[in-house]
């Protein structure tokens, strides 16, 4: 009953005239976001952080999530039209959803994954909504040691499914270790690694790390590759509905694909992407035509879209009860969180029931708000693509540097956000990927607390990881997957990830 | 030499410059008071520890990638105008650096002087409309007052 009057609470919250306001611009600018290519919600919502300032802690956080799940949708419909994924979770979408463009039939493709990611991101809300509160509950009950090893098991999830060798998203875990280590130590108040300078004081700030790495590299790198001729598929105002035989063979790759990405979601380090690519490997494996997939199959659509919107939802889920964010975009929203005074974690629900309902309930009428905006206006959607890059770039880096200047009114954030703009170019050009960095930086600070007041706890002995349960659990699974690579060489999901053009964050 | 071989170099030397850093400077503590440099210095270990395997396994390959090609004069201008926007943000004023900047990159990839200054105004207007007045960023204002 508990979760009924919750839901309810949350509907009269996001019903409030101001609220419904700020999940349309969220939405709306998630799409947005998710249709061009180049630039990612984490980089967006790091971009719009400051400019919630002024709203109430509940809006602006319904508005940064609206970004995130609003993205989901955008992507596919540029994968779809121009065979460039518009954000990296629809990677997989532009195999058989641009081969059915390519045959004209632009117009069930999208309106497949507009239904699937509406079907699925409603079932993922739904499921959230009774998991959270009770999870919650059980979280109340982890010391220092579980947060620690599952922190570890995060890291070695998103390294796990690393594109290149997991040796080097490894590495990247460590130099964000790194990274999270500068500024004042919590526990004994000292400075580390600020060689003096005045912005490092404060540690490296997550908004212009993020809009470096995954923003301005982007960039850089679109602009060396230069602007290739791509067609645009004309786009078609009519005929969006898929027919009787694409809904028979997209129902169970929509569910599949619902279940699969929600629960990757809730795994720290896994998300979106990934959730997209099993989803495909999944439904290919499945199929009795596997041969069908890459030329126009529309479950190798329905299936992945499924699986990043579940995706979207269940990575609320550790952010709500555990206070860990699941990937960048989490981590941003964490930091929303904590600028207006609340601390995500398993108090949350009791301590700003409001937020916490309203960001559930709110993704509810998002999702339908999502697909009311993307199937009639998709015409306007491809229009914007017509804008040619040269015209582009330059307001992507103006809109960056605004928004690295203004989280704190400080041009040393610029720079840190120029510093790692250069980093991020160079490490994709040398094979290094940026989203364990950000992870690892993130949940550092957090991870080095949590270890050091274990070791605390248990006057020095490491025994304290091993000795309980649940912190037992969490480090035998992840020691599996370290070593699991070494066992079977070649892993199935890097297989499919390398077939497919690569892009962005 | 291949890049894995570059990238395992720089990080090691990364990892190096962390831990000397997190030893001698910040102090370990011990195992049951942990001090300030102990989670540093032991995250530079793991990855110089990360960074060796992966120069072996540079070494070991066959096939050694080498750069491909950086098209580096534009790639230079494009990072050396966002650098000069950042150094002359507050000593200029937000109007003028942004139409500078968005005019100079325009003019990179679009030939013609004044579309690229039309549209260069435009832009710098009306940023300066969306975040100043309407989402109240505070940007740094010059010596003539914008």
């Amino acid at each position: 009953m508990e979760i009924f009057q919750g839901l309810l609470y949350g509907f009269q919250v996001v019903l409030q005239p101001l609220n419904l306001l700020y999940c349309f611009i969220g939405v709306f600018i998630g799409t947005l976001v998710g249709v061009l290519p180049g630039l990612g919600p984490a980089a967006a919502i790091a971009l719009l952080l400051p400019s919630t300032f002024a709203a109430s802690p509940v809006a602006g956080i319904i508005m940064l999530a609206g970004i995130y799940y609003g993205a989901m949708y955008g992507g596919s419909t540029t994968s779809i039209l121009v065979n460039i994924p518009g954000e990296a979770a629809s990677v997989v979408t532009c195999l058989d959803g641009h081969a059915m463009a390519r045959q004209g039939r632009a117009g069930p493709a999208l309106g497949i994954s507009a239904f699937g990611s509406f079907i699925a991101g409603t079932l993922s809300v739904i499921v959230l909504t009774f998991l959270a509160p009770s999870l919650a509950k059980v979280a109340l009950s982890f010391g220092p040691p579980e947060y620690f090893s599952l922190m570890i098991l995060g890291l070695t999830i998103l390294t796990y499914f690393a594109r290149e060798s997991m040796v080097k998203a490894l590495m990247m875990a460590a130099v964000g270790l790194l990274c999270g280590s500068v500024g004042v130590d919590s526990i004994s108040g000292r400075y580390r690694f600020t060689f003096g300078i005045q912005t490092l004081m404060d540690g490296l700030g997550l908004v212009p790390v993020i809009m470096g790495l995954f923003g301005i590299s982007e960039v850089l790198l679109n602009l060396e590759r230069g602007e290739e001729k791509q067609e645009i598929f004309a786009t078609p105002t009519k005929g969006l509905f898929p027919t009787r035989e694409d809904w028979r063979l997209s129902t169970v790759p929509i569910l599949r694909g619902s279940v699969l990405g929600f629960f990757l979601g809730i795994l720290p380090g896994a998300g979106a992407i990934i959730a997209s690519f099993v989803s495909y490997a999944v439904e290919k494996r499945a199929s009795k035509y596997p041969e069908r997939f890459g030329t126009g199959a529309i479950e190798g659509v329905a299936g992945p879209e499924a699986a990043n919107n579940a995706a979207a939802g269940g990575a609320f889920i550790p952010l709500l009860t555990l206070g860990i964010p699941a990937n960048a975009v989490m981590a941003i929203l964490l930091g929303a969180l904590m600028i207006h005074g609340l601390q995500p974690g398993p108090l949350l629900v009791k301590q700003a029931p409001d937020v916490f309902w309203g960001i559930i309930t709110s993704m509810y009428i998002g999702n339908a708000m999502l697909l009311v905006l993307n199937l009639p206006l998709i015409p306007m959607w491809a229009q914007l693509l017509r804008v040619p890059y040269a015209i582009l770039f330059p307001l992507i880096l103006l809109f960056c540097l605004i928004g690295s200047y203004s989280v704190g009114n400080n041009v040393g954030d610029g720079i840190v956000m120029w510093v790692f703009g250069v980093l991020g170019y160079l490490m994709k050009k040398f094979d290094y990927e940026g989203a364990p960095l950000i992870l690892a930086m993130v949940i550092g600070p957090m991870m080095e607390e949590a270890l050091r007041q274990s070791l605390i706890l248990s006057a020095g002995s490491f025994t304290i990881f091993f000795s309980r349960p649940i912190s037992a659990g969490f480090i035998l699974a992840a020691a599996l997957l370290l070593l699991l690579p070494l066992i079977t060489r070649r892993r199935e999901v890097a297989k499919a990830w390398t077939s497919v053009p690569q892009e962005s964050e | 030499m291949s890049r894995d071989l570059t990238g395992a170099l720089f990080w090691l030397a990364i990892a190096i410059f962390f831990s000397i850093e997190g030893f001698t400077h910040l102090k370990l503590g011990t195992l049951h008071q942990p001090g300030p440099g102990f989670f540093p210095f032991w995250a530079g270990v793991a990855l110089g520890l990360l960074s060796l395997i992966s120069l072996f396994n540079s070494l070991r390959k066959t096939d050694k990638l080498s750069l491909s090609g950086i098209k580096s004069s534009k790639l230079l201008l494009v990072t050396g105008a966002l650098l000069a926007y950042l150094l002359l943000l507050e000593a200029l004023g937000f109007l003028t650096v942004t139409f500078l900047f968005l005019f100079l990159l325009l003019r990179i990839e679009y030939r013609g002087w004044a579309f690229s200054a039309v549209l260069a105004l435009v832009g710098a207007v009306s940023s300066y409309v969306l975040f100043q007045l309407w989402l109240k960023t505070q940007l740094p204002a010059g010596p003539f007052g914008f």
